[in-house]
């Protein structure tokens, strides 16, 4: 039985779907015969048959109010009304197609805009890193007040590996680039040292052959490497066979251990840093070299996967028990340290993190601006028909049925925005990763896709309702008698109705001016940044990179080759300089901290003479263009024949000889030094900040190559010329070659490119407001030149009258001037206060510009208001076009 | 649009249920069987009347046929469904609960 009803039931709705016409005659038939019915009863009590009618018209009320209620009733109105709201939207919008255009394109920019930064955001921030159970991955530092980050030294790691309990598997890695000889070009690849389990913590396994085991950390137990797939591809040709073999890397034999497959990620790192990504090309055995007992070396960083149910928090603490107890057995190396835990995901995208979120709040904005003027003029189309409305209304639609109506038609154009907006997403993400700042994380995952999709559709859905929403209720808010008497203008309705519009478009104002202080204060720290000076000169120069193997270099014999290169390098026509050190600006930074003694001076209790130690040739100041402030440069005589000679920076002096001449003054490494163990300062030079935009350069000191303590197996080269600095690569590369053809010169760069990579980030995001923020302020004027055409065309007769009285067309246009310019003050006044009040989260992003800077708020604001006196120029010529009689007559 | 004030809507379905148990009956009878039973009291509005006709359709409880009435002109007659009979009998059921229910609190508060 219930089956049966079932069948009833689809019957029916399939029968008033389907077969609509017939359903639809019946029910006209129906009422059409209980009509008849009631007048032959009215006639039968005797009324007159023309009386007998309308009584019966009167008691059955209004005939398509029944039948819209038996529709109703059918349920299957709702898919039908649907269809047919479809096909009248999309009549109505092609009616007025300049209304579509801009409304279309407006939604289209800004839900694409969104799109696209949103792509940026689900490849950086939302996508999982692409390890396993990535959530439990940490890395593990040192902390100190001097030092926020600081690597570990190897003997401490083993202690924490061996001690811990956090930890399902802990690591260590640091960088050690490879030179790959004997096949082709030689040349240099991106490695790192690994402890056993460095693969085991990221989750990951080698595709062929095996990982490192703790047998391969004992010194002396033969070079093993693993290489990665690109690298085994490239040039190794997929030799499947490929395990065991042995190559040369260094000038030494290395075995093949294993093959990683492709997708292998590095974690990013921070000393000698590279980024996350697959930037890795060799992975070889960290060997525990030395004295345990000599700690104070720190340079191998860490990298643990917790256990399951194990905080950072907690890993944290029982680090820092570890450390307690480690400085009880070696008290000077572990003395003031602390523990940093953070979780993976944070190291990587932390850094990022603030910038796209406030791209996504700018983007936000543009949307949101979007749709004030999508309803603002979905508002105006509203009142044009309002008319139609109030007939509608009387003719039997219900409310609903408005409202229903006018929200499909917001849905219809904001669906459609949304398509073309998937089509400048594509295209802007495309843009968007080619523009991502140098060295940006995870720029390779960031792709339209599915999720990107989905969401797409759902701003668009909510951005319909949102805009829809006004224009809907005000629809239904109609009122039938008073629209229709007043011919659809003049109205107390259409007073609010330019209320609600002139609040949209002072909210479209502020938001805009919002935008516009974001990109002006961005623009401010960006000039900035572009005027700060170096400390070098970046133009004509060119960098590069040369590892000397220490199997075939020992040290007197580097010695030698750098001599001799950077000889060979000062003949070349052309090179104006030429030298060789460890460091080159702005390149990323070794945290090679000494402490030091000072000739005649005590260290302050607690502290000591410190500063970051780096090697330099007699070329390598004026080939990088750091100036001389007092004193000389190095010089070839600066050799072991001779007193040992320093060259500190401007901030070194400063701070250890405060009021002297640091000129001249002593310090030595060596706890009970000979008077030949003393180091003379010869010169002092510029400072050179870590980053364009570090907030203070760090001290520094430099030893002259041919005298430093440290290795010089690694050198950075700086050549300069005097013109384009990439014409000086095969200069440099002849002349390594001439003194050894097995060397990669590697990293050949020119300094511009260094230095505008350093900018990137700022003129990203830069680029990027200044973009939303011109987005804003053309939608913002558009949105003022709607409200203020409307206001005008509402005032026709006022403005008639007026110049019938004798007002003059200025008048008149000052009159249209002022209502705009007062929407636009009231917005100005919003978007400074916002502005002032969001200072704090572009805080970070600026560079030597205040949150609240007034330079940037008073041109934003006259920009504002100029451009609102500009969208109320044509309505103001309209205005006073009208000829006064026919303005009078108009009504 | 309007809704008879003293009809609720399940009770109108009970009604006009009830009217057509017997034999089917079109619209306009069924209005005028439930006044003249009523002795005028129950008015039943057309806004009302179809609207419920149509809904009652829909869910399977009545069906309509067109037919010839006595004056020999087309009418849609409405009638009971077995399902609709079963519904019936439990409004009914329902109805003399309610009724019952009602008229004890009423009296009860007399006393």
């Amino acid at each position: 039985m219930n089956l049966r009803r079932s069948w009833d039931i689809v019957r029916m709705r399939l029968r008033s779907l389907a077969r609509r016409q017939r359903v639809e005659e019946e029910l006209d038939k129906e009422v059409r015969f209980h009509l008849e019915q009631q007048m032959e009863e009215n006639l039968a009590a005797g009324m007159p048959p023309a009386e007998a009618r309308s009584a019966a018209l009167r008691k059955l009320g209004g005939m398509t109010q029944i039948q819209e209620e038996c529709r109703d009733m059918r349920r299957t109105e709702t898919i039908e009304n649907f269809w047919r709201d479809l096909r009248y939207a999309l009549r109505s919008l092609g009616k007025s197609p300049a209304f579509t255009v801009v409304i279309l394109l407006t939604l289209a920019l800004s839900i694409g805009a969104n799109s696209a930064i949103f792509s940026v955001i689900d490849g950086v921030l939302l996508r999982p890193l692409p390890y396993p159970e990535a959530n439990r991955i940490v890395r593990i530092f040192f902390h100190s007040a001097d030092y926020p980050k600081f690597p570990l030294n190897p003997f401490d790691f083993r202690d924490f590996r061996a001690r811990n309990r956090s930890f399902e598997s802990l690591a260590g890695f640091t960088r050690g680039d490879l030179q790959l000889s004997g096949t082709g070009q030689p040349e240099r690849f991106t490695g790192f040292q690994v402890t056993a389990g460095f693969f085991d913590v990221l989750g990951l396994r080698p595709a062929r052959g095996h990982a490192f085991t703790s047998n391969d950390e004992i010194p002396g137990n033969g070079q093993k490497v693993i290489l990665s797939d690109r690298l085994w591809r490239h040039r190794f040709a997929a030799d499947p066979n490929v395990i065991g073999r042995k190559i040369t890397l260094d000038s030494l034999p290395f075995t093949v251990a294993g093959v990683m497959p492709p997708g292998t990620e590095h974690p990013g790192n921070e000393y000698n840093g590279v980024a996350h990504g697959e930037t890795v090309d060799l992975w070889w055995p960290f060997a525990f070299r030395g004295d345990p007992a000599h700690r104070g070396s720190h340079y191998l960083e860490g990298i643990g996967r917790l256990k399951k149910g194990v905080t950072s928090t907690a890993a944290q603490a029982e680090m820092n028990a570890l450390i307690a107890q480690l400085a009880r057995e070696h008290p000077d190396a572990l003395a003031g340290w602390q523990a940093l835990v953070i979780p993976l995901y944070r190291e990587i995208v932390g850094p990022s993190e603030r910038l796209l979120l406030v791209l996504l709040g700018a983007v936000g904005l543009v949307l949101l601006i979007a749709c004030a003027n999508a309803a603002n003029l979905l508002l105006a189309r509203a009142t044009a028909r309002q008319r139609e409305m109030a007939v509608r209304t009387a003719l039997g639609a219900g409310r609903a049925r408005l409202m229903r109506q006018m929200l499909t038609e917001s849905l219809l154009i904001a669906l459609i925005g949304g398509v073309l907006a998937v089509s400048i997403a594509v295209a802007g993400v495309r843009t968007l990763v080619s523009l991502l700042p140098a060295g940006f994380p995870r720029a390779d995952t960031i792709h339209v896709n599915a999720v990107v999709f989905a969401f797409t559709l759902l701003v668009a859905l909510a951005t319909g309702i949102l805009f829809g929403l006004a224009p809907a209720l005000q629809a239904a808010r109609t009122d039938v008698q008073d629209t229709l008497r007043a011919g659809g203008r003049g109205t107390g309705s259409n007073r609010g109705h330019l209320r609600l519009r002139s609040v949209l478009v002072v909210g479209e104002v502020g938001l805009a001016c919002l935008l516009l202080i974001g990109a002006g204060l961005m623009l401010r720290s960006f000039v900035n940044l572009l005027r700060a000076d170096p400390g070098f000169r970046p133009e004509h120069l060119l960098t590069a990179s040369l590892s000397l193997p220490d199997a075939t270099y020992k040290p007197a014999e580097a010695l030698h080759f750098w001599d001799r290169l950077t000889t060979s390098l000062d003949s070349v026509a052309g090179i104006r300089a030429a030298g060789v050190g460890t460091d080159l600006p702005w390149t990323g930074y070794d945290d090679n901290v000494a402490g030091f003694t000072i000739e005649g001076k005590k260290p302050p209790a607690n502290q000591d003479f410190h500063a970051r130690y780096h090697v330099a040739s007699p070329g390598y100041f004026g080939a990088i263009g750091i100036p001389l402030v007092r004193g000389r440069f190095f010089v070839a005589g600066d050799d072991m024949k001779a007193p040992l000679a320093l060259i500190v920076n401007r901030i070194m002096a400063r701070r250890y000889w405060p009021n002297e001449d640091a000129l001249g003054k002593r310090i030595t490494f060596d706890d009970h030094p000979k008077e030949k163990d003393w180091m003379t300062i010869v010169g002092i030079v510029g400072d050179v900040k870590d980053k364009p935009d570090s907030p203070a350069a760090q001290m520094a000191l430099w030893w002259p190559i041919e005298q430093t303590p440290v290795s010089v197996g690694n050198m950075s080269v700086a050549v300069r010329g005097s013109s384009d600095p990439a014409l000086l690569a095969n200069d440099l590369r002849r002349a390594v070659r001439q003194l050894d053809p097995t060397l990669a010169v590697a990293n050949i760069r020119p300094m511009d490119d260094i230095a505008d990579a350093n900018v990137s980030t700022a003129r990203f995001a830069l680029f990027l407001v200044a973009l939303f923020a011109g987005l804003a302020l053309t939608l913002a004027a558009i949105g003022i030149y709607g409200v203020i055409s409307y206001a005008v065309s509402q005032r026709t007769q006022e403005f008639g009258l007026r110049m019938a009285l004798g007002a003059q067309a200025g008048d008149v246009r000052r009159l249209v001037l002022r209502q705009g310019v007062k929407l636009a003050l009231m917005g100005v006044a919003l978007g400074l206060v916002g502005a002032l009040a969001l200072g704090r989260v572009l805080w970070s992003l600026l560079y030597e510009v205040s949150a609240a800077d007034p330079v940037t708020f008073t041109s934003v604001s006259a920009l504002a208001i100029a451009v609102a006196a500009l969208a109320c120029y044509l309505p103001g010529r309209r205005a006073t076009a009208v000829d006064p009689a026919h303005a009078l007559r108009s009504e | 649009m309007s809704k008879p004030s003293d009809l609720i809507q399940g009770t109108l379905d009970l009604l006009i249920l009830r009217t057509i148990s017997l034999e089917p009956k079109h619209g306009w009878a069924i209005a005028k069987r439930i006044e003249q039973v009523s002795e005028d009291v129950l008015q039943v509005t057309q806004g009302a009347l179809y609207p419920a006709l149509h809904r009652l359709e829909q869910q399977g409880w009545i069906r309509a046929a067109w037919r010839k009435t006595e004056t020999g002109r087309e009418a849609k007659f409405y009638e009971l469904t077995k399902a609709g009979r079963a519904q019936l009998e439990r409004e009914l059921a329902q109805w003399e609960r309610l009724s019952k229910a009602v008229g004890l609190v009423i009296r009860t508060a007399e006393e």
